[in-house]
């Protein structure tokens, strides 16, 4: 009993720190709302260590998702003939009042909601796991710029998930 | 500096789609650009609203951390 009360408080605090990275990383991308973009960074971001995990078993380096994230932007401009640079970065605060994702980061907080049973404890590895089966978007666009198949990605993170024991 | 009349729309909807958002984007940065540099020469928030055809509240709400910025809020 006392063990599933401090699992439930363990998964609260890591779903707490995954939000307030993903809007952490959504200001700096220049955006209010977090999308699943920014939930994989803030996976990344965990301490537990297996989102990154899951990247490097998929031959993916972690680090260079931000990068490919701001290159995917690019190269969609490029593929309708357009180039150059965007003028520079300025500061964005956050929206005041309630926590609120993009409809791309709820999908990944709904899904993370719904499968709630299957996580024990929440981990890095079942944010990538979502975001890495999603079939559109920034996210799924910036992992094949990274060159890594989201396919792989996703098993790589299953088979942790898989391993981990409450 | 690309001549917009060269702008081929990709067939692949994915590709296309993808292109909106990231045009979307480059406004958005456009726009915040473009207002903190109206804010250092003196617009108004109701001169910039007209400019951009919303209101003035919609402007401030949405930009004005810009203004914040500038320390001109």
């Amino acid at each position: 009993m006392f063990k599933r009360i401090r699992a439930k408080l363990d998964d609260m605090s890591t779903i707490k720190r995954l939000c307030e990275r993903a809007e952490a990383h959504a200001l700096q991308d220049q955006q209010r709302e977090p999308g699943a973009e920014h939930f994989l960074l803030a996976a990344l971001d965990l301490p537990d260590g297996t989102a990154r995990l899951a990247f490097e078993r998929a031959g993916a380096e972690p680090d260079a998702l931000k990068g490919a994230i701001e290159r995917q932007y690019g190269d969609a401009l490029q593929s309708i003939g357009l180039t150059g640079n965007a003028p520079d970065e300025m500061p964005l605060s956050a929206n005041p009042g309630a926590y609120q994702a993009a409809p791309s980061g709820q999908a990944i907080m709904q899904e993370l909601a719904q499968t709630r049973r299957d996580h024990a404890p929440l981990l890095g590895a079942h944010v990538v796991s979502i975001v890495a089966g999603l079939p559109q978007g920034v996210a799924p666009r910036a992992l094949r710029a990274l060159g890594v198949d989201p396919a792989i990605l996703k098993s790589s993170a299953d088979a942790i998930v898989g391993t981990s024991v409450r | 500096m690309d001549d917009l009349r060269n702008i081929a729309i990709p067939t692949d909807p994915e590709e296309a789609l993808a292109a909106v958002v990231a045009l979307r984007r480059l406004a958005d940065r456009i726009e915040r650009a473009a207002v903190r540099s109206a804010l250092r020469q003196g617009w108004s928030w109701s001169r910039i609203a007209l400019a951009l055809g919303v209101t003035k509240q919609a402007a401030h709400k949405r930009l004005s951390d810009v203004a914040a910025d500038d320390g001109s809020a």
